[in-house]
Parts: C-alpha cells; sequence; structure tokens
C-alpha cells in the first residue's frame, strides 16, 4: 500500500512545507511591502489554505488525480492536465532550488565554492524523487521534530535582538505596498499543487480537509511570527538581508561566548529544507508516473529531471537576479493561477459528496 | 546476496544523504590556506583625493609557545577609486586573498567622517561574509595613523581600541559604541541619524621605558599609544556634524538607559564626590499638541562611592547620599542634557529619533511636523537622582 498517513501529511504541512520559505522571501517581503511585509504573506498563506482545503477534500475520494480526470474528461485531455501540472511543478522547481543552492554556497563556505559542491543534492534528489509516496511520508515522520526544533531555535535566538516597533506604523505601504507584496510572494507558494500528485495515496477521512488546512495555517503562524522578527532586527535595512534565516540569530547575547550554538539549527533546518527542495521534483515525477505506469518510469524520470536541473542550474550561475525577475516580477500570475485556481477548478469539476 | 540487493537501495540512500551532508556542510572541510590568505581584523577608510585609502590591519600569528604567543599584526594600505577597488588591490599587492569574515572593526578618518560616510560602508554591508555586527568608529585624523599606532596594552591597535567597547565599558556610560547595522539601521530609517564613538590616541606616559620591554621596542621606535573612546560622533545624513563631550556621551548612554555601576561626579560644599550608578532609566519621548516637545527622562539609584576629602571612618562606611549631594548630581546632569539636546539640534542630527518615533506612532503629526525637525523641537527635562536607602 503506497500510502501516507494523515499525521504525516499534518507534518508537511505544518512542518517541512514552511521551511521553504525562510530562504529569500522574507527579503523579497520587506522589498516590496517594506514595514507591512506581514499583510501579503498573510494572504498568500491564507489563499494557499483554501487551495490545501479544497485539494484534501478532493483526497477523500481516495483517488488518483488521473482516475478522477479520467472519469470526468477521458483519457487523453487527463493526460495532458497532468502534463501541464507536471511543467508547472517543474518550472516552481526552479526558484526554491536556485534560492538552496546560493544559501549552501553564501552560509555554509567562507568563500566561492565551485558548482559541483551542489551536485551531489541531484543525486539525492534524483534518488528520492524515484522512491514510493509512502517512504516519502515516513522521512516527514522523522523531518518534522527537526523542523521544529530548528524553527523554534532560531526564534528563541532571535526574539531578544527584535525591536519590534521597526513594523510600526501598520499600513504604511498602503495599498500598493500589499499587491506589490503580494505578487512577489506569490512564487512561493504552491503547495497546494504538490499535493495534488498525491490524491489516492493519502489516507483520508471525513474532516481532513479542515485539519489540513489548519495545520497549514499553524506553520504559516510561526512564518509569520519569524517575519515580524526578521523586520524587527534588520528594519529598513531588511531588503540587504539574504537567507537571513541564517543571520538572525546571531545577535544572541550568548554567541560571543559560546560561538555560532545557532548553526545547530541552522542545519537542522537546511536538512529539512533540502527535502522540501526536491518535493517540486518529486510531484512531478509523480504527474506522469499515474499517467503512464510503466514501471521504470520513476526512475528514468527522477535521473531525468535531475540532470535537467543541474544543468539548467550550471547555464544559469550567474543570472539568480534575471531569474527572480523573471519568475517573481513578470510572471507571478502564474503561481495564483496553478496552485489556486486549479484546485479550485478540480474542486468544483471532481468533487462528489462523500456516500453515507 | 538476495539479502543484499533487497537492503542495497537503503545504503545506497544512506550514501547519499551523507555525500549531501558532507558537501553541504563542509565549509570546504575547514581548508583555508593561511599562507595564501589575509585574515582582516580592523578596516581603516580614509578619503584621498583620488578616492579611497583602506588601511587593512592583517593578523600574523607570532608562534605557539607561551612567551611568544598571540597574534601581531601588519597594515597594508591599498588606494582606489572605492573600498571594493582597495581591497582588490590589497589582493594583486600582496597575493593575499582578503578575509574579511573575522573584521570587527572599522575605523573612519575624521576627515572621511565629514563626507557621506555611507559610500564607504556599503561596501561592508554588502559582503556577505563581513558581520554587520562590526563595530565603527570615526577617529582623530586618519585611520591609517590610528591602526599603524603601536598599542601600548594590546598586540594589535585593533584589539586595544575592541577593548574600549567591551559591555563593562559600555556599562560605565563612558562610551558608545555602534555597529555597521545598526548605523545603517540609522542611516537608512526615517531619522537619517546615528552615532559613532570618536577615537583618540595619545602617547602613553613613561613609553621609552615601556617600549624597551615590548616585542617592538627598542631606539627609534614610535611611541606607544593609548587610545580613548569618551567622545562620540553624531551624524545626520551619513555626515559627521557633531562631537559630543564626554559629559553628552554619558548623558547619551543615561538616556539609552545602559548605565550599570558606572560613576557620577558630584559636589559637597566645594569639594566632589563621586557616586556609583545602580540603577539607570532611560528614555525620551515625544510629545506636544501644536509644537513638537521632546521629553528627556534620566532616573538614577545611586550609591556613595567616595569622597575627595579626608572623611572618618564611620562616614566611610556609609554608603548614604546627602541630599545635597543628589541636588548636585541631578542639577549637573540637567544641565548636560540640556546640553546635549541643543549639541545635536542645531547640528541638525536627529539622535534621539524623533522622527522616527514619530513616523511610527502618529502619521498624522509625522506628515505636520517631518520638516520641523529636530529642530523646532523644544526640550522638557525630567531627572530624578536617588539614593539607595
Amino acid at each position: 500500500m503506497n500510502k501516507i498517513s494523515t499525521r504525516q501529511l499534518y507534518f508537511l504541512l505544518a512542518c517541512i512545507m514552511p521551511a521553504g520559505k525562510l530562504l529569500l522571501l522574507p527579503t523579497r517581503l520587506a522589498e516590496a511591502a517594506g514595514n507591512d511585509l506581514l499583510f501579503p504573506a498573510a494572504a498568500c498563506y491564507l489563499l494557499e489554505a483554501g487551495a490545501v482545503f479544497c485539494v484534501l477534500l478532493l483526497a477523500e475520494r481516495n483517488t488518483s488525480l488521473y482516475d478522477l480526470l479520467r472519469e470526468r474528461v477521458g483519457k487523453v485531455a487527463a493526460g495532458i492536465l497532468l502534463a501541464l501540472l507536471s511543467l508547472f511543478l517543474l518550472f516552481a522547481a526552479l526558484l526554491p532550488l536556485m534560492e538552496q543552492r546560493l544559501f549552501v554556497q553564501s552560509i555554509f563556505y567562507d568563500t566561492l565554492p565551485s558548482l559541483a559542491a551542489f551536485a551531489p543534492f541531484f543525486l539525492f534528489a534524483a534518488y528520492l524523487c524515484a522512491k514510493p509516496l509512502f517512504s516519502l511520508g515516513r522521512m516527514w515522520d522523522l523531518l518534522a521534530p527537526v523542523a521544529i526544533a530548528g524553527l523554534l531555535g532560531i526564534l528563541v535566538l532571535s526574539v531578544g535582538s527584535a525591536k519590534f516597533g521597526a513594523l510600526l506604523p501598520v499600513g504604511a505601504g498602503g495599498g500598493r505596498g500589499f499587491l506589490k507584496g503580494s505578487a512577489a510572494a506569490a512564487c512561493w507558494f504552491f503547495d497546494a499543487p504538490l499535493l495534488l500528485p498525491m490524491l489516492g495515496h493519502i489516507d483520508a477521512k471525513k474532516g481532513t480537509a479542515w485539519r489540513g488546512a489548519l495545520f497549514y495555517l499553524a506553520g504559516g503562524g510561526a512564518i509569520l511570527f519569524y517575519l515580524a522578527v526578521f523586520y524587527a532586527i534588520y528594519a529598513e535595512t531588511a531588503v540587504n538581508q539574504l537567507f537571513a534565516f541564517a543571520n538572525t540569530s546571531k545577535y544572541f547575547a550568548g554567541i560571543t561566548v559560546l560561538g555560532r550554538i545557532d548553526y545547530l539549527f541552522i542545519f537542522a533546518l537546511a536538512l529539512v529544507m533540502a527535502f522540501y527542495a526536491a518535493l517540486p521534483l518529486q510531484a512531478s515525477v509523480g504527474c506522469w508516473t499515474q499517467t503512464f505506469r510503466a514501471k521504470p518510469l520513476p526512475v528514468l524520470l527522477s535521473v531525468l529531471f535531475s540532470a535537467l536541473f543541474f544543468a539548467l542550474l550550471s547555464l544559469l550561475d550567474l543570472r539568480f537576479g534575471d531569474v527572480m525577475d523573471c519568475i517573481s516580477g513578470t510572471l507571478f500570475w502564474i503561481f495564483p493561477a496553478m496552485s489556486a485556481g486549479l484546485p479550485l477548478l478540480l474542486l468544483l469539476l471532481l468533487w462528489r459528496p462523500r456516500r453515507a | 546476496m538476495r539479502k543484499f540487493l533487497k537492503t542495497l537501495p537503503m545504503k545506497l540512500y544512506l550514501l547519499l544523504l551523507a555525500a549531501v551532508l558532507f558537501s553541504f556542510f563542509s565549509n570546504d572541510f575547514g581548508l583555508v590556506d593561511i599562507q595564501k590568505t589575509a585574515i582582516i581584523l580592523a578596516a581603516g577608510v580614509d578619503k584621498t583625493e583620488n578616492g579611497f585609502l583602506l588601511t587593512a590591519q592583517i593578523a600574523v600569528p607570532k608562534g605557539s609557545d607561551r612567551t611568544t604567543g598571540g597574534t601581531s599584526s601588519v597594515e597594508i594600505e591599498a588606494e582606489g577609486k572605492t573600498v571594493s577597488d582597495c581591497v582588490t588591490s590589497i589582493y594583486s599587492k600582496t597575493g593575499w586573498v582578503p578575509k574579511l569574515v573575522f573584521c570587527d572593526l572599522i575605523v573612519l578618518g575624521e576627515e572621511t567622517a565629514k563626507s557621506d560616510v555611507i559610500s564607504h560602508l556599503n561596501y561592508f554591508l554588502r559582503n556577505e561574509y563581513m558581520p554587520d555586527s562590526c563595530l565603527v568608529a570615526v577617529c582623530e585624523g586618519s585611520a591609517k595613523e590610528l591602526l599603524s599606532s603601536t598599542s601600548a596594552l594590546a598586540d594589535a591597535s585593533s584589539l586595544a581600541i575592541e577593548q574600549l567597547f567591551s559591555d563593562a565599558a559600555q556599562k560605565s556610560g563612558k562610551v558608545m559604541p555602534n555597529t555597521l547595522k545598526e548605523f545603517a539601521i540609522g542611516y537608512y530609517g526615517v531619522s537619517k541619524s546615528s552615532y559613532l564613538p570618536f577615537l583618540r590616541m595619545a602617547d602613553q606616559e613613561g613609553a621609552e621605558n615601556a617600549a624597551s620591554g615590548s616585542s617592538s621596542g627598542g631606539e627609534g621606535t614610535e611611541p606607544q599609544k593609548i587610545y580613548t573612546a569618551e567622545e562620540t560622533a553624531i551624524f545626520s545624513e551619513g555626515r559627521m556634524v557633531g562631537l559630543l563631550s564626554p559629559e553628552e556621551t554619558l548623558l547619551f548612554s543615561m538616556l539609552e538607559g545602559k548605565v550599570f555601576a558606572g560613576t557620577l561626579s558630584a559636589e559637597r560644599e566645594g569639594e566632589p564626590v563621586t557616586l556609583t550608578v545602580l540603577k539607570n532609566d532611560g528614555s525620551v519621548s515625544l510629545k506636544g499638541e501644536d509644537a513638537p516637545k521632546a521629553v528627556l527622562s534620566v532616573s538614577l539609584v545611586v550609591r556613595l562611592c567616595c569622597r575627595g576629602v579626608t572623611a572618618p571612618i564611620a562616614d566611610v562606611s556609609d554608603d548614604s547620599v546627602p541630599k545635597e549631594v543628589l541636588e548636585s548630581a541631578a542639577s549637573a546632569l540637567k544641565e548636560h542634557a540640556a546640553a546635549l539636546f541643543e549639541h545635536a539640534k542645531s547640528a541638525g542630527c536627529d539622535l534621539f529619533n524623533l522622527k522616527r518615533t514619530l513616523y511610527r506612532t502618529s502619521p498624522k503629526r509625522y506628515a505636520k511636523w517631518k520638516d520641523l525637525l529636530p529642530g523646532a523641537a523644544e526640550v522638557a527635562l525630567d531627572v530624578s537622582v536617588s539614593s539607595k536607602k
């Protein structure tokens, strides 16, 4: 039985998914919305929680997305829709992977390492993508406490340096700041589409949908609190703080005596992030494997996608700024359309009330 | 064989995981070639006609045995149109890769500080390997002279200077250190004002004798120096616009509520008395309906530390403070507070972040008064000095 339990699903929603929003999202939000960064982030979280709710309602039917679509729109259209979803997930995977690479290079190395230092990640990703879902579920069981300890540790060490007055006055950026911030943050919110290929593999029961949305919001609450701490520490200079989650805790008074003990928590979160960064690739592979059920397909696609992204990251080595501007600036609208619009559309199209 | 094949995926997985962990967290396995690396302890920036002069104080290990252990330093200078050019120039001159990760002090020359210093500090702010908790200070004369001087107290001048900004020194209220991060927040905030400690150096008295005993001693050597940072340079829009006296610096420190176990001078019947500060609360708030009014509040709990006159043993054991002394201390503090406020106001420095307070708490009044502050602000002083008993 290739199933994940609801517990594992909640761990993914509340603990693993928030880790992906700690790298560059805070800086980008500060740049776009200034001290009002919490509002666009909260709006994105609420929208995405709604989308997660929609997907988990579909999960209660305990049928794969391909089968649900095939029943409703036929084989060919179902295949096309899943191919589109897979392409979107590959597109969405680019930014987290580039972020992850830059983060590792900037924070864990004193001088710029070669691209090869990041290459093993793709071996890891290829292996992870080929694994069945139940294996990932077990990993989330293990990673959830690591993520909680990591984020909690960083928050505890950081909060003492925060001057929350920096978040005032509320609403300084106005509606324009809110819209700019929401648009800039949109490309970090594609968690609901990540769940779509898992349909049919989630051991969903009645109430899983709203509980899942609540767990997702709980993770979001932790991220919002971190964003507040981040801006309260850096205030007007927050726009200059790349990968701030690895730095906010260094102002803790004890660090001067004990050394960078906060690295323990940073490493813990970096480990969780490595799993999170591979998730879109894994979901993309999942789309194809439920359409074509050939046995070697997951392995072949895992290797292919990982190699593709390694090549892409090598090509775009020094173009991160352009990629970021393109994805979170020009093409930002793709994310709300696919991550909120698509789940809602699928729910309207496919949902049937559970039989008594 | 079958059992081995069955567990192969897990083994492979663990191997890959180990490889990822190694490559992620290896930090290049800590391989820093000390022969090719210049570990910069402090950087001094001076403005020249053609751009900047960067003086980098680079650590040189002295040895590992007890008698010669410690850190010595050499100063490398480089000129360029930007600070980044200077750093590159150090690399090309010496072949050493400049490493800023241990740089804990940036010193700006006095003349340099009179232009917008953020153009000099930007390089350090942008550099992801540079700690933004690094201390920044202005010095009398040039930063090059200061960093190249020989400290009477430490192996390197920067180490002696950093000692001036220790936690204990801060609690004494005699210095007001500031970091790169806090200075930048002040500069880029609505107040556009900040402060930095002002360093002076002086020959150590009796240096001729002391020099012979030190590692750099001998005939013809420069006199050894001691450093002080009791004054504070104040900045508006990145330019140094004034210098606070030691008394004003102490008061500024008290307004920030940072003083603990510091000392305070007062008088009794014309004779000097020193008080120890046991507790300090300080704040600056902005009031007023029609015109801005800053309220400077300092509250101190003190006890008698010593008198400047001969006293009987009963008096020495009594640490209660006579009312007359408390009043004398409060009066002196009020005088310094008024002087401090006027000094900052006349220099156009929003030292107490009045604009920022207004912006955060009352956007309406901020819109009305933003161009009036700090110049048009009146001051109200609320100073209280009380005894422990």
